[in-house]
């Protein structure tokens, strides 16, 4: 026989064909469908995004064990999962390089400095996520859909606006890149279901808990139970998170049990937060609080070796039972010194084996509800709490507002008729497509004759976020006032919007369009910019411009 | 209710190769080797020296203790030398080497051979047979049959079982010894239930084997102490704790015997050769041996004597086709990979597999990735992961905690693992550690 090279190694001789980066492969292409859909329905900006986040992932991954002289890992794609689910969790029009430093967050601090791929304690997509919402809030829940900001349809359910359930099962709402359509994702959920990635327990377990929590809190508050759960089902990114996030295997328990566990602590966080907590959407935070129970659930879940009890039939288990009692009451009966000794070396025969805790088991299934509890009842005092003064503040703030801005008028009044809609369709087609009318209030003069109007505009281009604009305009359309309930601009520079240097200059005029000039006003129609802050004054001009165009429109001018 | 035990996996079963390929008798040319330990327990006394002639079936070796088994020479010849060989486990064992002299002159097995009616046969007459034939368990452990059938509590065993699920991808040799033996395995069983009266004989065997299945059907229609329980096909099916549950849903941990379950299992071809024992008075000198895998030119089942070459037998299965890249003595799940074909096939040598290619070395080990996936298949349901990574961490305590002791080191976890860590291989270094610890 000739020589051989025969390789020795311990048994088994033979492998599965499944790798990690097959079941990677296969979680990405689950999320195609949600992807598609996203860049279809949110457009370049958010094909952009899911490109930028996926790059840097696998970037980020890279330099990092180059610089660390570790293996470089960035084969097995999970650097692209990543990367993928962190970009669906981000709305459209987020900066790019704010997706990036998000990446690179959860990238390096949540996967890699804890010790790489199957270490990290949290969903590192999650976390990059929250990690933006607290550092880039209101970048983070704006979100624009067909051009036009708009509420989520959580938040809309939960203001008690209208909202329409199929749109929400398609995917055609506001949200962030990979939530909105609930089929998209459940296309990509079965496709894992099928080539087994992904076990069904955790995401049903935790949808199902959710459903019931739900509609028994609708029920309670005599809303629509079917719509009302349907909708808490296909928003809020309930989809991606329970499809594709909590049944990420690194954060998740591996015990049946645990499974359970986990679903139904997910399902709970999720409904507490969604109704009594900060925000309409709490699938993030429910997941990444949850990731950090793992270690706790999976302690007290884990399994009965065989043959140590799992397979006793309740018969039999009647049966030892009432042996054990038997014997301990034969044991009572003969209670002398010698039996006991007997007793005793028997039991040091063998050591006790550690079994399955029924009652460690039962206590950390109440620590977890009332972890779950207390979390949420404080969630909701703080809520109630504040609920109310932060209205009164809100009506006050806005009351002082309508006298400043239109300082003649003897009352301010609202109408619930007032098609905005429309009128917003006109505003954007009249040239101001990043201005929204949020209210028409009616100005009366003592005599309760027509004064004229107060219009509050949201500007969407302000350099920090949005610029809520309030301002008093005549019947004849002369400016009357000018004032901010929103302003998010950097102090010194575009917060001196605020000042009476600048927002004066619109009060008395009364011109069709203002326009801003850096060399110093010489008409009516010019305004003084603010110094290093063009962009500020270009938004805050564009609003009151649209708020002016509108009350003429409306006084026939 | 379907006969079977939770998780376990299925791997490809290669059995096609040479399940329905005649039974070929293989008569060795070279030198015989007998290792003294070829069973569980102390090794054999050899009886022969340097120089003497020895027949087919003559005793060479006898038991060293209770717990121990005769060895027989299954060649004529002259006894060359006893000194230490290589076995297929890996290390040298003392060993009896034979010259074959090519006659097969044989002892006369009839003179021992019992010829009463069962219901006359005693307990001591079958066991003294089972002894002096030398009989081991031939699923792989090799363990002395006689201790099996002796124990503590005879009265509580009510259910004597033959395992012949032949679980292990590729082997065939069960099947084939149940398609072209079917009475006699049946007739070993009879024995050994003569030994238990009241006891119940189940032949629990994998459903992918429905011929054989309707053979022993057929053949025990008219018996009513012994049922055949066609077994879920899912490895490891065989496996002794697990083939007792799916069978009679009793359940044993590592700490207890079959016996405390009231059971006893036999490999079908132990059940085999205990019937050549008792009713031939033939010792156990040869057995089935299935040659497979894609790197030899004819898969073929053999009739072994024990003794033979590895290497004779693959040249008798014409060869090798290509290079084989790693060559089993076993099955693939549980076989041993070895590196040298110069070993005596011994009475526990199940098959020799020849693969081009070496799965394990393919693949490169990666992180855990916490799948589950070898939890999910565990049959000894603890978690081999976190097992591994206590092994990992030097936690031995945290590994006993975590049912450590409780692997069957059966390789579902290795084989199903997406990181390819090597678990079964960790946890098995980490149990034999605890067990020697203990020895002290």
């Amino acid at each position: 026989m000739e020589e051989m090279n025969l390789k020795i190694s311990a048994s088994p001789h033979v492998r599965s064909k499944a790798t990690t980066s097959d079941i990677m492969f296969d979680v990405i292409l689950a999320l195609v469908p949600a992807t598609a859909f996203g860049i279809y329905q949110f457009g370049f900006s958010a094909g952009v995004l899911v490109a930028v986040c996926i790059l840097t992932a696998v970037l980020a991954e890279m330099i990092y064990q180059k610089a660390m002289h570790k293996k470089v890992t960035i084969g097995d794609y999970s650097a692209v999962v990543t990367g993928l689910l962190l970009a669906l969790n981000l709305p459209p029009t987020l900066p790019w390089w704010m997706a990036m430093v998000g990446t690179i967050f959860a990238i390096i601090v949540v996967k890699q400095l804890f010790g790489g791929l199957g270490q990290n304690f949290m969903n590192p997509a999650l976390a990059g996520r929250c990690f933006l919402v607290l550092s880039f809030g209101s970048y983070m829940t704006r979100f624009v859909l067909d051009g036009v900001t708009q509420a989520t349809p959580l938040a809309n359910l939960r203001n008690g606006l209208p909202i329409n359930i199929k749109d929400m099962f398609l995917g055609y709402t506001a949200g962030t890149i990979g939530e909105t359509s609930a089929l998209a994702l459940l296309v990509g959920a079965a496709y894992l279901l099928i080539k087994r990635v992904i076990s069904p327990k955790i995401p049903l377990i935790y949808i199902g808990t959710l459903a019931i929590c739900v509609a028994i809190y609708a029920a309670t508050k005599d809303y629509n139970v079917v719509d009302y759960t349907l909708a808490h089902l296909c928003g809020g990114g309930l989809m991606l998170g329970a499809w594709f996030m909590a049944t990420d295997y690194v954060t998740s328990p591996i015990t049946a049990w645990g499974k359970v566990i986990f679903g139904v602590t997910l399902g709970l966080l999720t409904f507490v937060l969604r109704i009594f907590g900060g925000t309409p959407e709490g699938v993030s935070y429910a997941i990444i609080i949850s990731n950090l129970l793992v270690p706790l659930i999976e302690k007290v879940t884990a399994p009965k070796s065989f043959g140590y009890g799992a397979e006793v039939s309740k018969e039999e288990k009647k049966a030892a039972k009432a042996e054990a009692k038997a014997a301990k009451e034969a044991e009572n009966a003969e209670a002398d010194e010698k039996s006991a000794q007997i007793a005793e070396a028997e039991n040091n025969d063998e050591k006790p084996v550690k079994k399955f805790d029924a009652k460690s088991f039962v206590n950390a299934i109440v620590v977890l509800f009332a972890i779950t509890l207390v979390m949420g009842a404080a969630l909701g005092v703080v809520n109630n709490v504040t609920k109310e003064p932060i209205a009164k503040t809100k009506q006050e703030a806005k009351e002082t507002a309508y006298k400043n801005v239109f300082p003649t008028a003897a009352k301010v009044a609202t109408s619930d008729t007032v098609d905005y809609a429309s009128i917003n369709d006109v505003v954007h087609q009249l040239g101001y497509p990043s201005v929204d009318i949020d209210e028409l209030a009616v100005a009366l003069d003592s005599s309760g004759a027509l004064a004229g109007y107060v219009v509050t505009a949201t500007t969407s281009e302000g350099y920090g976020g949005d610029i809520q604009v309030i301002v008093g305009v005549s019947v004849d359309g002369t400016v009357q006032g000018v004032d901010f309930l929103t302003i998010n601009e950097t102090v010194g520079f575009g917060l001196n919007a605020k000042e009476p240097e600048f927002k004066d200059q619109f009060v008395g005029k009364k011109v069709l369009t203002f326009e801003y000039t850096k060399t110093g006003a010489t008409k009516d129609s010019q305004i003084d910019a603010i110094s290093g802050a063009t962009i500020t004054t270009s938004a805050v001009v564009d609003a009151i411009n649209a708020a002016v165009m509108i009350v003429n429109l409306l006084g026939g001018v | 209710m379907k006969f079977t035990f939770k998780g376990g996996i299925h791997p490809y079963e290669g059995k096609e190769l040479t399940e329905d390929k005649e039974v070929k008798e293989y008569l060795p040319k070279g030198d015989m080797v007998y290792p003294l330990s070829q069973h569980i327990g102390a090794p054999a006394k050899p009886v022969v020296k340097k120089g003497d002639r020895v027949l087919v079936g003559q005793l060479i070796a006898e038991a060293g203790g209770f717990v121990s088994a005769n060895i027989h020479s299954s060649v004529s010849g002259t006894v060359k030398v006893i000194e230490n060989r290589l076995t297929s486990s890996g290390s040298k064992v003392n060993s009896i080497v034979i010259e074959n002299d090519g006659q097969f002159e044989s002892v006369d097995f009839a003179a021992n051979a019992i010829d009463k009616p069962l219901e006359e046969l005693t307990k001591e007459e079958i066991l003294d047979a089972i002894k002096a034939a030398g009989v081991v368990g031939m699923g792989g452990a090799g363990f002395p049959t006689h201790v099996k059938l002796s124990p503590k509590e005879p009265d509580k065993i009510d259910t004597i079982i033959v395992n012949a699920s032949e679980c292990e991808p590729y082997l065939t040799s069960d099947y084939r010894r149940i398609m072209d033996e079917a009475d006699k395995v049946i007739g070993g069983l009879e024995i050994v239930l003569t030994m238990f009266p009241g006891a119940k004989g189940i032949i629990g065997i994998e459903d992918n084997k429905p011929k054989a299945i309707k053979l022993l059907k057929e053949k025990l229609a008219d018996k009513e102490n012994i049922v055949v329980n066609a077994l879920k096909t899912k490895y490891p099916e065989g496996a002794e704790r697990q083939l007792i549950y799916a069978n009679t849903g009793r359940y044993i941990n590592s700490k207890m015997l079959p016996a405390d379950a009231g059971c006893i299992v036999h490999n079908v071809d132990t059940v085999y050769a205990i019937y050549e024992a008792v009713r031939e008075g033939r010792p156990l000198i040869d057995r089935l041996v299935t040659v497979s895998g894609d790197a030899i030119e004819e898969p073929t089942n053999f009739v072994v004597k024990t003794g033979t070459s590895y290497k004779e037998l693959i040249e008798a299965a014409g060869g090798f086709k290509g290079t084989p890249e790693k060559i089993i003595a076993g099955g693939p799940m549980m076989g041993k990979a070895i590196y040298e074909l110069d070993l005596p096939a011994t009475k526990s040598s199940s098959a020799i597999l020849l693969m081009s290619k070496d799965e394990v070395a393919e693949y490169e080990e990666s992180p855990c990735i916490r799948c589950g996936r070898c939890v999910d298949v565990c049959p000894g349901r603890v978690m081999p992961n976190a097992l591994a990574n206590a092994v990992e961490r030097d936690d031995i305590d945290t590994f006993m905690s975590l049912n450590g002791m409780e692997c069957c080191e059966c390789g579902c976890c290795s084989y199903v693992c997406p990181a390819k860590r090597h678990l079964t291989q960790t946890i098995a270094g980490a149990r034999k550690l605890v067990l020697a610890s203990r020895k002290k």
